[in-house]
């Protein structure tokens, strides 16, 4: 049934803010030391400049997605990134989509994405099925997410410890996208 | 470890030890990554001109949205009358509050239709850059909590 789905490569997306990010040379001791927790120091990104207004709370948000991105065992990364993807469906944040629909074509190969960025939800493999599904329903607003969604993730093979990395995964991403996709635009 | 005092466990209403207890404690850094989170956004060292009760009324209208009522409580109801209204849900008559509570209601419960005019409506009402971004990041993670522990509340009973 997917092979009728053409395979598609995403292309990067560039993120440009509405407001004024912090300027380096203009940068608080506190702005400054905030903006090291970034991957790459070298080039300090438009989005980190700009959140670097609330120094505080960036490097306590980075430290928390960090980990429930990045921790070791539990939940595969790949499905950690079918999370996030399903939450920034949901919230429009198109910029949050491309970068992890990217992650997951990378780490997974690109049948799931190719089937949902066609609009064939019904074309999933069961257990990304059951991920998008229950991504969807704890992202609305007031979150529908119930004990079906949970059934079948656990009909699929997942246990509860990696069934919480996921809800934190999903939950982060109401979170980045509520940043991303309001604070900027993409294209 | 023991976490009976963090704001997920309070929404959850459960007791150290219980089984989900012992489920959040198998990722410490979550627990204490989302306290750590907690202070930022409600009593940050630097507040930038936004106090601790504005921003706990601004989190209680949002966590109003979630249906945990246990999820609200951790916001206490401020004592002044125009945070009361902001923090109930209902529109302040000042116009920069009442601006705050339209831009909250849209970002945590449609955050999609966000754009760029919306941000110049804050700016308009008399709020800051800094302001701006420190108000958003308060906004998602409250969106954030009722999430988790939403999530979390669905794994009370444990697999069969």
């Amino acid at each position: 049934m997917t092979d009728a789905i053409p395979q598609i490569a995403l292309k990067p997306l560039t993120w440009t803010p509405h407001l004024p990010p912090v300027e380096i040379e203009d940068a608080t001791p506190r702005q400054l030391e905030a903006m090291k927790v970034t991957p790459s120091a070298k080039k300090v990104s438009p989005y980190v400049r700009t959140l670097a207004h609330d120094p505080d709370s960036y490097v306590a948000r980075t430290v928390l997605f960090n980990a429930i991105m990045y921790a070791e065992g539990g939940l595969n990364r790949a499905d950690r990134e079918l999370g996030a993807l399903g939450a920034s469906l949901v919230n429009g944040c198109r910029y949050c989509a491309n970068v992890h629909a990217r992650q997951h074509a990378r780490l997974k190969g690109a049948e799931t994405i190719s089937a949902l960025f066609a609009g064939r939800g019904d074309a999933l493999p069961p257990r990304d099925g059951a991920i998008m599904a229950f991504a969807e329903a704890l992202t609305a607003t007031p979150p529908t997410a119930g004990e079906t969604h949970v059934a079948a993730l656990r009909e699929t093979g997942m246990d509860d410890a990696e069934i919480q990395d996921l809800i934190h995964s999903i939950a982060i991403f109401g979170w980045a996208n509520r940043l991303m996709h309001p604070l900027g635009h993409s294209d | 470890m023991s976490f009976s005092n963090d704001a997920i466990n309070a929404a959850l209403g459960i007791a150290d030890g219980s089984a989900l207890d012992r489920l959040r404690a198998l990722r410490p850094e979550f627990v204490a990554g989302a306290e750590a989170c907690r202070a930022a956004v409600l009593t940050p060292d630097e507040d930038l001109g936004l106090s601790p009760e504005l921003r706990a009324a601004l989190g209680r209208r949002v966590a109003n949205g979630g249906g945990n009522a246990r999820l609200v409580e951790g916001y206490p109801l401020p004592t002044d009358p125009e945070l009361a209204l902001l923090a109930a849900g209902d529109m302040p008559d000042d116009p920069a509050l009442a601006a705050l509570a339209r831009h909250s209601d849209m970002i945590a419960n449609s955050a999609a239709k966000a754009g760029p005019q919306d941000l110049a409506t804050l700016q308009d009402a008399g709020f800051t850059v800094p302001q701006i971004i420190a108000l958003s990041e308060l906004l998602a993670y409250t969106c954030y909590q009722i999430r988790v522990a939403h999530g979390l509340n669905l794994l009370k009973e444990p697999r069969p």
